[in-house]
């Protein structure tokens, strides 16, 4: 699905990733791990389109060119990035931005766009299985979400889209063991012999609830060992430092 | 521009039914704009445009005649639909339609023929030149413990049969006790590049409440002045909307008394401009005894070339304890060209207040964009939901539900 071929990444000269390379199948899900800086959050944001980075190398997604593709045509394709800071968008309207967004990705995959009867029903069954308050949904994006309200809205955001490849950066980060749980049976709900996930992560925490097919420790941007989810118990006990 | 301003006037009092007395009256207002002419960028109040070159470029020569005697044919599709209104209808600066059918008519009283006392501030040149030209000066009169049932509209068209022309209006409007109205002012311009000078007056007695709603929206090429000077009584309470985006220069004016404890004023405002526009709010709120309130707030999105300028005073008496005044101005930049400027002013002679002032600019935010856009919406639709999502809380403070709604329409924001 996501075969990713001699990545190099520099921002104003300095060298993020180096020569990165990964290979995701339909169904699998894969973890990074790596300390700050290691390049986890730019691998993520490449991924998903964002401007400003030099790039080397080659990603393909389902045999397109990614770097071809704009941020909303890989979007189209089934890629999702969870954001590390879900931005708030002031003035926005969650639902609105909601229906926005899945009417445009099943506009381009020639699916029926969802009229506002049938979104609203939809959008209520994937909150109340993730216990996200309703009543945000009719709040400005994210604004005054506190940082497990915005997390969660991700993860809604994922299920309402179902994407192919999911990837999810740092989303365990500022959650209570409450919201993990429900940000995790989340992601394990959408899991299926199709869908992939890519999730990046410090702790091996997260993967307590979302058991990885492969495990990759990220240090300066390069994949400096695969494994099993064995892998990132290791590293919890070395820690990074002492990981080499 | 002296020689064919005189010729003008000249032909005016020729063809017209002014008394000796107006007609000097108009001659020393005449004489008054003469010594001074358009403002210039050197007047403090214009720093940020310069009316009189903005007229030499735009119009070069204008001309200060305007034949009111034959009637124009009002264009019954320039009607708002779905909002039941009454309507003043002016067309080339002339009065093509009064009509009241909503209200009770022993409540409002509108005279046309009222002889402006001139209370406003006297070193304005454009006020000179109105009160010289003003073909007809009507007054509408609210009367206590009445609030008009439905909105009145004020049409402000102009059509082709008009250019390079000089065309002033002016309107008063007497709210009395416990009385309310609410007034929308459409700008509906066909005709290009002239000179229109608006100026209103409103005397707002104890409770009462006037919301001006002025809607600039259709893109023409006229440039325009408007001027509203709002007294208030006791616990009186103005609102003031401006959308701003039409014309392709406009300068609002709000002048503000708060001479009645507990009064109010509100005063938002939108500038959404392009291509060369020009656009300025200029509000001076004087609060002149205790306890009153003023709140403002001005938002602009700016495209290539264009330009938006917001000078905002508050001025407190020393009499004027427990003052609470407010405003903030944001700007979005779309274009390395666009340029906003922001004066705020405050001159506070009494301790115990609350005022305070804020101004911020910048480009839209690239991560917001990316954000929106990593979820599948394209360029165009990211940047549109950011800039209707930053204009939203300006229009979410109109308060009448209705022209909420209507200018929601109008300007495509969605909910």
């Amino acid at each position: 699905m996501l075969k990713i071929n001699n990545l190099s990444a520099n921002v104003e000269d300095k060298s993020i990733l180096k020569d990165f390379s990964l290979n995701i199948n339909p169904g699998e899900v894969h973890a990074i791990m790596g300390p700050n800086g290691s390049g986890k959050s730019t691998l993520s944001n490449i991924l998903s389109g964002k401007k400003g980075y030099e790039i080397s190398g080659e990603v393909l997604f389902e045999n397109n060119n990614l770097f071809e593709l704009e941020t909303e045509e890989r979007a189209h394709k089934g890629i999702f990035l969870a954001f590390q800071y879900p931005l708030e968008i002031p003035g926005v309207n969650t639902n609105i931005f909601l229906k926005t967004s899945l009417n445009a990705i099943r506009k381009a995959k020639g699916e029926k766009e969802l009229d506002a009867i049938e979104f609203l029903k939809l959008v209520k069954e994937k909150a109340r299985e993730l216990k996200f308050d309703e009543e945000k949904l009719n709040r400005q994006l994210n604004v005054g979400f506190s940082g497990g309200e915005k997390k969660k809205n991700e993860i809604l955001q994922m299920s309402m889209l179902s994407p192919k490849l999911s990837i999810l950066d740092e989303t365990d980060s500022g959650l209570d063991i409450d919201a993990l749980k429900v940000v995790s049976d989340g992601v394990n709900t959408l899991r299926s012999k199709d869908n992939s996930f890519l999730i990046i992560t410090h702790y091996q925490r997260l993967l307590d609830y979302i058991k990885p097919d492969f495990v990759h420790v990220l240090m300066n941007g390069r994949i400096i060992k695969s494994g099993g989810p064995e892998l990132a118990l290791e590293l919890e006990k070395k820690g990074y430092e002492n990981f080499n | 521009m002296t020689e064919q301003i005189k010729t003008d006037f000249e032909k005016i009092v020729k063809t017209s039914a002014f008394s000796e007395k107006d007609v000097e009256l108009k001659k020393m207002y005449l004489n008054k704009f003469l010594e001074t002419g358009f403002p210039t960028r050197k007047l403090e109040n214009w720093k940020f445009s310069d009316l009189s070159q903005i007229i030499k470029k735009n119009i070069g020569e204008l001309s200060f005649y305007n034949d009111y005697s034959f009637p124009y044919k009002v264009d019954t599709s320039i009607f708002i639909e779905g909002l039941e209104h009454n309507k003043i209808v002016f067309i080339n600066g002339r009065v093509e339609k009064v009509d009241f059918t909503h209200e009770d008519h022993d409540k409002i009283e509108i005279n046309d023929d009222f002889k402006f006392v001139d209370r406003l501030e006297d070193n304005n040149s454009l006020l000179s030149l109105n009160n010289a030209f003003t073909n007809k000066c009507f007054k509408i009169t609210v009367k206590k413990n009445y609030s008009l049932k439905k909105p009145l509209v004020v049409y402000h068209s102009t059509n082709n049969k008009i250019s390079s022309r000089n065309i002033n209006l002016k309107l008063e409007f007497q709210l009395e006790q416990n009385s309310s109205l609410r007034l929308i002012d459409l700008f509906n311009d066909g005709a290009e590049n002239n000179f229109i000078n608006i100026f209103y007056n409103f005397d707002l007695k104890e409770n009462a409440i006037l919301k001006n709603y002025k809607i600039d929206k259709v893109q023409n090429k006229n440039i325009r002045y408007s001027y509203n000077n709002i007294e208030q009584d006791n616990n009186s309470v103005s609102e003031t909307f401006v959308l701003s985006s039409g014309s392709n220069f406009s300068k609002n004016e709000i002048n503000c008394n708060l001479k009645g404890e507990y009064s109010s004023a509100f005063v938002n405002g939108i500038f959404s401009l392009n291509d060369g526009q020009h656009h300025e709010v200029r509000t001076t709120i004087n609060h002149l005894v205790e306890n009153t309130k003023s709140y403002q707030l001005i938002k602009s999105v700016l495209g290539k070339n264009s330009k938006s300028a917001y000078q905002g005073k508050i001025f407190v008496d020393s009499k004027a304890q427990k003052t609470d005044g407010y405003q903030l101005s944001k700007a979005i930049l779309l274009d390395e060209t666009s340029e906003f400027n922001a004066k705020p002013e405050l001159e506070i002679y009494a301790d115990d207040v609350k005022c305070s002032h804020g101004s911020a600019s910048g480009s839209l935010d690239e991560n917001s964009i990316f954000y929106l856009m990593s979820r599948g919406l394209n360029y165009q639709q990211s940047k549109e939901l950011l800039i209707n999502g930053f204009l939203l809380d300006v229009v979410e403070k109109i308060t009448d539900t209705e022209i909420k709604n209507l200018v929601k329409n109008m300007i495509g924001l969605k909910e």
